[in-house]
C-alpha cells in the first residue's frame, strides 16, 4: 500500500527527536450501506476510507499523527510535526523490516465487493417481509445492510511489517409496532467477520419475525415496576452488562493509571467463584475476532477472570510499558485517525452448569431480561446504566407478563459479586464498542445468568 | 491533486456514465488534540484530514459515493460506486440538486487569533488546569480526563448546475473530568468549555466548576421510590431535549417515526415552552450560512408558546409537504447522504434563576445528569427510563445528593407538564448539533431507588 523504502524514511524521521519506537499503520477500507425503509431502498452508499497514522513513543510518551495525503511530502511533513513534540537526541534506529505473513483463521466465501448490490437487497427484502406481516400492529420496518473490507499495513521500528485483511458484514432488522396512542420498537443485529455467506448461513426469517416480536410484545407489556430485585439476564447480547461494567476496568487504558476499581488486584477475588471471564479474538469469523491486533500482535485468548480470581488484564505496547507488563494482542481502533489502545474483542462470561429453566424456576420473583439494549458506565466509579428491550416479570418461577421501559442501574464491581448463578448456555452477541480509539465492532457474550439484586428503575407500579 | 481541476475529470466521467445532474462535497481540515496526565503530556495528535463525495442523478435516482484518496484513481470508483447505489434504489421521494441562492448571511465563524495558539501553549494550559484541579481541594484523587482539541475545517459544494459555496470555521475546546475520594467514596464531574477565543479560557473557573460539582456529590445516596416534583437542571434538560429532537424532523414524520405527525398549527407543549433553532448564532458551534444542500440558513421558531409551527425540512421532506426548505439538511460527513438535523436548536429562557427555582419547591429531585440517553430512552415514543443523579431538595434547600436513582417518564408528556422555566440557558455539544435549554421544573415524574 506503500513502498517499504518509504516507510523506513518516515520511521527514521520520527525517531530524530528522542522517540525509541515508531510505527506506521496504513488503512484502505470499502464500505457499504445500504438501508430499506417501508420495502424501498431509500439510501445506498459506498466509499472508501483512507489514511495513514504515525506514532512515535518516548519511553511512557506517546504522540500520533494522520493523513490521508499519501504523498513522500505530505507524509514527511506530519511526522516532522509529531515528532516536533518531543525533546531528546535521536539516537534511536530502526531494525529491517521483516516481511511476516500468517494463515488467517477467519477464511472468508465471498468478499462482499464482488457480490452485486442487488444480491444485497434481495436478502434485505426477505427480512422485511418477513418483520412486516408478522402482525397487523407493525407499522414501521427498516433493514439495514453494512459491509466492509478493510486491508491495514502495520509497520514498527522493531521490524513488524504485516498486512491483513478484514472483512465484515452485519444486518440489522428493526421494527416499530403501534396502536392509537403508542408505538414501540424491536431490533436484531447478528454480524460477523464474514463476506455474503453470512447472509445464506443467517436464518434472516429469524432476525426480522424476532425484531416484530418484540415490538409487538412490547406494544402490550405494561410499565416495569422499580425496585430492587433479583434480575435474570438471558444469554448472547446480556453480556453487554459485564463488557460495559467489567470489561472496560480490565483494559491497560483505566488499570495503568489506577484508575480502575481492578487495578493492582491480580490474583484476588473479584467475583464469585461461578464467575470466569475470557476475552478471545482468535475465535474463528466471529464479529470482533481479527488475525492480528491494531499493532501486528497475533490475537490470542486471554483468561481475565478464573472462577472468581483476578488473572489478567487486556494490555497494548504503550499500556504494558506503563504497568510493566507484556501486551496481549488487544490493541485496537476504529481507523487510522486513532493511535491504537488496549481493547476488547470476543468477551464472555465461561458456560455454568444450570439450564435456563433451572434458573428461572429458582425464582420467585424478579425481573426476567430477555433482550438487553445498550447502556453505558462512569469508568471512575463503575456505576453503570442498562435499557431492557424486552423484559418480564417473573412470579412463582414462572415468567409473567412482559414489562417495558426497564432500566437496570448498578456498580459493576458489586454487582459482579452478586451474580448467584450461571448458565451453560453461552451465545455471543453483536455490538459496536465506543471508547478513547473510536467505535469497533466487538462481541459481549455470556449464558443466562442471575444476578441476586439490581435496581430497576421504571415507572410502573409493582 | 487541486479540486477543481479534480472535479472536472470526475464531471467529465460521471457525464460519460449518464449522469444527469453531478455535485461535489468536499471538506478538510485540521486538529490538534492532546491530553495531560500527572503534570505529563499523556497523548498528542495532529491530523490533516479531507475527504470528498460525489453524488448524481441518473434513471431519476440520486446515487453517493466517497473516497478520502483524492487522486486519479479514485474518479471511477466515484462515479462506478454512486451508479451501483442509484440503480437499487425504489424511494418514490426523489432528491435533486439545488441551483444556488442569491445571496447568502455573512458568518463569521472562523477567528485568526486563534491560528497562531502554539501546541506548547495549550499544553501549558491543560497543565495549568490539572494543577487547578488538584489546588482546589486534597479530596481530588485524580483529573481522569484532562483534554484539549482546536481544529479548523473548510467546506465546499459545487455542482453542475450552477451551485458553489464555501465555508470557514474553527474554535477550540477544553474537558475536564475530576474524580473525588472521601473514603470508600468515589464521585466524579466534568466540565467542557468551547469558544473561538482561547483567552477567555481560565483555567482555574473551569477547573473549580469540575471540582465543585463533583465534591458536592459525595455523601450520595438513593431515595424511597415514588413519584417527585423534579427539577432538570439546565445541561440535564438540554440533554434531555437532544434525545427527541429528532421527532421535529419531516423525514421522520414521513417515515412514521415521529409522534408530532399532523400536529403542525396545533398545541403540543405547556405555554412556556418556545423552541428556537438558530444557525447564525456566531457563539454556537453548529453555525451554519448554507445547509448541506446550500440552502441558505435562517433563524427559525420551531414551536412558540406551545405551538408547533414547523417541522425542520430539507428539499426533498419540502417538496412532498408542499413548503420551503428551512435549510435544515445535514450529513454526518462526506461519508453520509442527505438528512435533516438542527443546528443551534434550544428552548427560550424564562424569567426565574434556577436558586429560586429551588427555593420555591418543598420537595423535589434536582437532576444534573442523566445517563444511557442513548439506550434507556425510546426517541419515537418519547419514553424514557433514564440512570440520574442530583439533589434532594426539601422545603426550599438542597438537602444532600442523589445517586443510584432513575427518572421516568414520557418526552412529550412532560412538555406540557413544566412548571418552571428558568433563566439559565446553557448549550450542550452533543454530536450533530448544539442543544440548549435552560432549567425546567417539572410537575411530577416517577422516580426510581430504594
Amino acid at each position: 500500500m506503500i513502498a517499504k523504502s518509504l516507510i523506513e524514511k518516515i520511521m527514521n524521521a520520527a525517531l530524530e527527536t528522542g522517540g525509541d519506537f515508531a510505527e506506521v499503520f496504513v488503512e484502505d477500507k470499502m464500505n457499504t450501506s445500504i438501508g430499506l425503509v417501508g420495502g424501498k431502498v431509500e439510501r445506498s452508499i459506498s466509499g472508501k476510507d483512507f489514511g495513514i497514522g504515525i506514532r512515535i513513543l518516548q519511553g511512557n510518551n506517546s504522540v500520533y499523527g494522520y493523513t490521508n495525503d499519501h504523498s513522500e511530502e505530505a507524509l514527511l511533513k506530519i511526522t516532522h510535526q509529531v515528532a516536533q513534540a518531543l525533546n531528546g537526541e535521536g539516537n534511536s534506529t530502526i531494525l529491517p523490516l521483516r516481511g511476516e505473513t500468517f494463515h488467517s483463521v477467519h477464511p472468508i466465501r465471498y468478499a462482499p465487493l464482488d457480490v452485486a448490490k442487488t444480491k444485497k437487497v434481495e436478502r434485505m427484502r426477505e427480512v422485511y417481509h418477513v418483520a412486516k406481516e408478522y402482525h397487523s400492529s407493525i407499522s414501521q420496518v427498516s433493514v439495514g445492510y453494512r459491509d466492509e473490507d478493510q486491508r491495514v499495513l502495520i509497520a514498527n521500528s522493531e521490524g513488524t511489517f504485516i498486512e491483513d485483511r478484514r472483512i465484515r458484514t452485519r444486518l440489522s432488522a428493526q421494527a416499530v409496532a403501534s396502536n392509537n396512542s403508542e408505538m414501540q420498537t424491536g431490533s436484531y443485529s447478528p454480524g460477523a467477520h464474514k463476506g455474503f455467506e453470512l447472509m445464506d448461513e443467517l436464518d434472516l426469517s429469524f432476525y426480522g419475525r424476532e425484531a416484530a416480536r418484540i415490538a409487538t410484545t412490547m406494544l402490550h407489556a405494561r410499565e416495569c415496576p422499580s425496585g430492587q430485585f433479583p434480575v435474570i439476564i438471558d444469554n448472547e447480547f446480556g453480556g453487554v452488562i459485564f463488557h460495559e461494567a467489567c470489561g472496560h476496568g480490565l483494559e491497560a487504558t483505566s488499570v495503568a493509571k489506577g484508575n480502575s476499581v481492578f487495578s493492582d488486584k491480580l490474583g484476588e477475588r473479584v467475583a464469585p467463584d461461578i464467575v470466569t471471564y475470557i476475552d478471545d479474538g482468535t475465535l474463528s469469523n466471529e464479529w470482533g475476532s481479527q488475525n492480528i491486533d491494531d499493532e501486528g500482535e497475533r490475537t490470542r485468548k486471554n483468561v481475565l477472570i478464573e472462577n472468581g480470581i483476578l488473572k489478567g488484564y487486556l494490555i497494548d505496547k504503550l499500556g504494558g510499558r506503563r504497568m510493566g507488563m507484556d501486551p496481549t494482542g488487544s490493541s485496537r481502533r476504529e481507523s487510522y485517525k486513532y493511535a491504537p489502545t488496549s481493547r476488547m474483542t470476543n468477551t464472555f462470561i465461561a458456560p455454568g452448569t444450570s439450564s435456563r429453566e433451572e434458573i428461572i424456576a429458582n425464582t420467585e420473583f424478579g425481573i426476567y431480561a430477555k433482550y438487553m439494549g445498550g447502556g453505558s458506565v462512569n469508568p471512575a466509579t463503575a456505576d453503570y446504566n442498562f435499557a431492557v428491550n424486552e423484559g418480564y416479570i417473573i412470579r412463582n418461577g414462572k415468567i409473567a407478563e412482559p414489562v417495558r421501559g426497564a432500566t437496570l442501574i448498578g456498580n459493576g464491581a458489586k454487582t459482579l459479586q452478586k451474580v448467584d448463578m450461571v448458565g451453560n448456555n453461552l451465545a455471543h452477541g453483536q455490538g459496536m464498542c465506543g471508547s478513547v480509539s473510536g467505535s469497533i465492532p466487538a462481541n459481549v457474550g455470556q449464558p443466562t445468568i442471575r444476578v441476586s439484586e439490581i435496581t430497576v428503575g421504571g415507572r410502573g407500579q409493582s | 491533486m487541486e479540486l477543481t481541476q479534480f472535479k472536472e475529470l470526475l464531471f467529465q466521467a460521471g457525464e460519460k456514465a449518464g449522469f444527469e445532474e453531478m455535485e461535489l462535497y468536499y471538506a478538510n481540515g485540521e486538529k490538534f488534540s492532546t491530553k495531560v496526565y500527572n503534570g505529563e503530556v499523556d497523548s498528542y495528535t495532529l491530523a490533516t484530514d479531507a475527504g470528498l463525495s460525489f453524488r448524481g442523478l441518473i434513471n431519476g435516482q440520486m446515487g453517493y459515493a466517497y473516497t478520502e484518496k483524492i487522486d486519479h484513481s479514485s474518479v471511477q470508483l466515484l462515479v462506478d460506486g454512486a451508479k451501483e447505489n442509484a440503480f437499487i434504489l425504489d424511494t418514490e421521494d426523489h432528491e435533486d440538486l439545488y441551483s444556488g441562492a442569491d445571496s447568502y448571511p455573512a458568518l463569521d465563524l472562523f477567528a485568526d487569533e486563534l491560528e497562531n495558539v502554539s501546541p506548547s501553549t495549550k499544553i501549558d494550559f491543560l497543565k495549568e488546569v490539572e494543577k487547578a484541579c488538584f489546588a482546589r481541594s486534597n479530596k481530588v484523587s485524580s483529573v481522569n480526563y484532562c483534554m484539549l482539541q482546536s481544529f479548523s475545517s473548510d467546506k465546499r459544494i459545487a455542482n453542475s448546475k450552477g451551485l458553489d459555496v464555501m465555508d470557514r470555521g474553527n474554535g477550540i475546546f477544553v474537558f475536564v473530568s475530576v474524580v473525588v475520594k472521601d473514603n470508600e467514596d468515589i464521585k466524579s464531574a466534568q466540565k467542557l468549555a468551547i469558544s473561538r477565543d482561547f483567552s477567555a479560557f481560565e483555567a482555574e473557573k473551569i477547573a473549580n466548576v469540575a471540582v465543585d460539582e463533583a465534591l458536592s456529590y459525595l455523601g450520595a445516596e438513593s431515595v424511597k421510590s415514588g413519584y417527585y416534583p423534579v427539577i432538570f437542571k439546565n445541561k440535564a434538560a438540554a440533554a434531555l431535549l437532544q434525545t427527541f429532537v429528532g421527532s421535529f424532523s419531516a423525514d421522520n414524520v414521513h417515515k412514521g417515526k415521529s409522534r408530532l405527525a399532523n400536529k403542525v398549527g396545533e398545541k403540543i407543549a405547556g405555554k412556556n415552552i418556545t423552541i428556537i433553532d438558530n444557525p447564525h448564532d456566531t457563539k454556537g458551534f453548529s453555525s451554519r450560512s448554507f445547509d448541506s444542500e446550500g440552502v441558505p440558513t435562517k433563524p427559525l421558531h420551531v414551536l412558540e408558546e406551545g405551538v408547533l409551527k414547523t417541522y425542520l425540512h430539507n428539499r426533498k421532506t419540502a417538496k412532498k409537504d408542499g413548503v420551503s426548505s428551512t435549510g435544515h439538511a445535514s450529513k454526518a460527513s462526506y461519508k453520509g447522504t442527505i438528512g435533516i438535523s438542527p443546528s443551534n436548536l434550544y428552548i427560550k429562557a424564562g424569567e426565574e434563576s434556577f436558586d429560586h427555582i429551588v427555593s420555591n419547591s418543598k420537595e423535589a429531585i434536582v437532576i444534573t445528569s442523566l445517563q444511557g440517553l442513548h439506550s434507556g430512552a425510546n426517541p419515537i415514543s418519547g419514553d424514557f427510563s433514564l440512570a440520574a443523579h442530583g439533589y434532594l431538595v426539601k422545603n426550599g434547600k438542597i438537602l444532600r445528593p442523589v445517586n443510584q436513582i432513575t427518572v421516568a417518564g414520557n418526552f412529550f408528556s412532560l412538555l406540557n407538564d413544566v412548571e418552571s422555566v428558568g433563566n439559565d440557558l446553557e448549550t450542550e455539544l452533543p454530536s450533530g448539533g448544539a442543544i440548549g435549554s435552560p432549567s425546567l421544573k417539572v410537575s411530577k415524574l416517577s422516580v426510581g431507588g430504594k
